[in-house]
């Protein structure tokens, strides 16, 4: 049964990339809008590292969550790798479905554990960017590693220095990045930055979409 | 050996591969690991990295292999390291005994996790006993405990130069949250620093023959008579003493008129550093200490923060159950200020867990 009308996304990415951030505000954005969303927390190896602390916040801001708390945690530490039965499922949920891919630099291939990824056509696989982290920071290290991915729908520039950013950091990385993806011929989506931006003179990104985003993650520590 | 890094450039990474980087940039020859969280992405990144410049790696079968193989490629004259956790650490402690009797410059970054168990992989700073005192030995080892991303690529750079030129191994004490949490910080090339990075050479098959133009290199791990073992122990002893005072880093803030001074270390040495921020702005005399070496550690400096402050309490505050606490009493025993203690083992610190207890001390 495919519903074209619905968003289903999912963020992969280099480790530290951006994904989870990305992905819960893009779920959000969804969310704002009325739509029902369901935010997928993929990561399989560290649940305990990832957005697990926020899930109790983004409920209240209305959204589905389903990542491991507290209470399912089932003592497994590093000795086995844990599947939520509900991420298992996840694309078969109504309404919006936002995936946030885990984990490292093979987390990609931790979609073959949905089940129907690879068939869905409703499904756009989109790899997030930082020009900034050094192993996607020139050209042919995104090239190669947008190669390595597999399949790659769409990407999400996203470079910044986290408190260190500048505007000249945000066009310099989305300059660098637009090329790499003119040249796969894979769509840039949109430019994510900062919401301390939003009142900063018009960054130059090429006639790309800007979305500003609200930094979660750094909570998800403590 | 090719250059890593050209010009010194602000990086968005984990602290695992900050790691990575900074011992590249090092210009370290060889990882010797075997997979552990929270340390796994030193492993991955430097496997990345390593054959692009040239770099080696092996996975050992397990710690103990990997520990030893440092032990034997910096015999060997190799810059080389290794970087474990929780029950790898565990496992090592042998290797790093080696370490400690043969005088071997091994470096090994640990990012701590949870315990006791075998397979909690949650952060904590439960690993302090262990690297400072583990082993069947004296802790004739130096360990510098980070709190930031950046000190995080300057300490492992450090730490190759201080395993040289001091012949103990050396220890970057992390944890899980330093490992895989991200933040910028500069990456440089130790030249453009003006840091010289400490010449690598053979310990073992020099040229020549013993007694003819050179001694023998007495590299030992096993004694026989208790008065050779006893000789031995009390020599190491006395120099490891003797470059203590050297070694030693430390920080202290607002301490010259504080009432109460928290002691922490680490990542939970932010917290403090906040919170005697907010205190400080609420009219509280409240500063910080916060020993970057926790071997040697810096309990001179810890005593005259005590004696110009005139603090009427310390608080130590630590993501364990008393394992910085123990550390902090034995070196400044005879000190009477009286110790109070916020042990959250397992869990993070922020600075409002650190305020609530200051506002209950008052």
């Amino acid at each position: 049964m495919e519903r074209l009308d619905r968003v289903m996304e999912a963020y992969v990415g280099e480790y530290a990339s951006g994904k989870s951030e990305i992905a819960i505000n893009r779920a959000l954005e969804l969310r704002s809008r009325g739509r029902s969303v369901t935010l997928v927390d993929l990561d399989t190896v560290e649940p305990f590292y990832t957005l697990r602390t926020l899930k109790p916040l983004l409920e209240e801001k209305g959204l589905q969550v389903i990542s491991f708390c507290k209470q399912d945690a089932f003592g497994l530490g590093e000795t086995g790798a844990m599947l939520n039965p509900q991420a298992r499922w996840a694309l078969r949920r109504d309404g919006d479905i936002i995936l946030d891919v885990g984990y490292g630099v093979y987390g990609a291939r931790t979609l073959n554990l949905v089940e129907g990824a690879y068939e869905s056509q409703e499904l756009r696989v989109i790899a997030v960017i930082n020009y900034s982290r050094p192993l996607t920071g020139s050209r042919d290290r995104i090239q190669e590693y947008i190669l390595d991915l597999g399949r790659v729908d769409a990407i999400v520039s996203n470079t910044h220095l986290g408190s260190d950013t500048t505007e000249k950091i945000i066009e310099e990385g989305h300059t660098v990045i637009m090329h790499v993806a003119r040249e796969l011929g894979i769509p840039v989506d949109f430019v994510a930055v900062d919401e301390s931006f939003q009142d900063s003179m018009g960054l130059d990104i090429a006639g790309i979409p800007i979305k500003y985003i609200h930094r979660y993650m750094p909570a998800a520590m403590w | 050996m090719e250059k890593v890094i050209s010009e010194a450039k602000k990086a968005f990474m984990t602290g695992n591969e900050t790691v990575a980087w900074a011992a590249l940039a090092a210009g370290a020859e060889v990882m010797f690991g075997y997979p552990i969280t929270p340390q796994n992405e030193v492993m991955h990144y430097w496997t990345r990295l390593a054959p692009k410049y040239g770099r080696g790696f092996l996975q050992t079968e397990d710690e103990i292999s990997a520990g030893f193989t440092v032990c034997g490629a910096v015999q060997a004259g190799k810059k080389a390291f290794t970087a474990t956790a929780g029950p790898g650490n565990v496992l090592m402690q042998e290797p790093f005994g080696m370490a400690e009797a043969m005088r071997l410059p091994l470096l090994a970054i640990i990012q701590q996790r949870g315990g006791p168990s075998s397979g909690t992989v949650v952060y904590s700073q439960q690993e302090v006993t262990l690297t400072t005192f583990g082993g069947n030995g004296e802790g004739h080892r130096i360990v510098y405990s980070t709190a930031t991303h950046q000190e995080i690529y300057d300490y492992t750079i450090k730490g190759f130069n201080t395993a040289w030129k001091y012949r103990f191994p050396t220890f970057i004490l992390g944890d899980g949250y330093q490992a895989k949490m991200r933040e910028p910080l500069e990456l440089y090339s130790p030249e453009e620093k003006g840091i010289k990075m400490v010449e690598t050479y053979p310990l073992i098959g020099l040229p020549g023959h013993i007694g003819e133009g050179r001694e023998p290199q007495h590299l030992c791990n096993i004694y026989s008579l208790e008065e050779e073992l006893y000789e031995v122990v009390m020599k190491v002893s006395a120099e490891y003493e003797a470059i203590s005072l050297e070694l030693i880093e430390y920080q202290e803030r607002e301490c010259d008129d504080a009432d109460i001074i928290i002691v922490s270390h680490g990542v939970v040495s932010r917290a403090a550093d906040d919170a005697v921020t907010a205190l400080r702005a609420q009219g509280l005399k409240v500063g910080c200490f916060r020993p970057i070496t926790l071997r040697p550690f810096p309990a001179q400096a810890l005593r005259n923060v005590l004696q110009k402050s005139g603090a009427k309490k310390m608080l130590v505050a630590e993501s364990a159950y008393g394992q910085l606490y123990r550390l902090v009493r034995q070196e400044i025993y005879g000190e009477t200020v009286p110790i109070d203690t916020l042990f959250m083992p397992g869990v993070g610190i922020i600075d409002y867990d650190i305020m609530n207890k200051i506002k209950s001390m008052l």
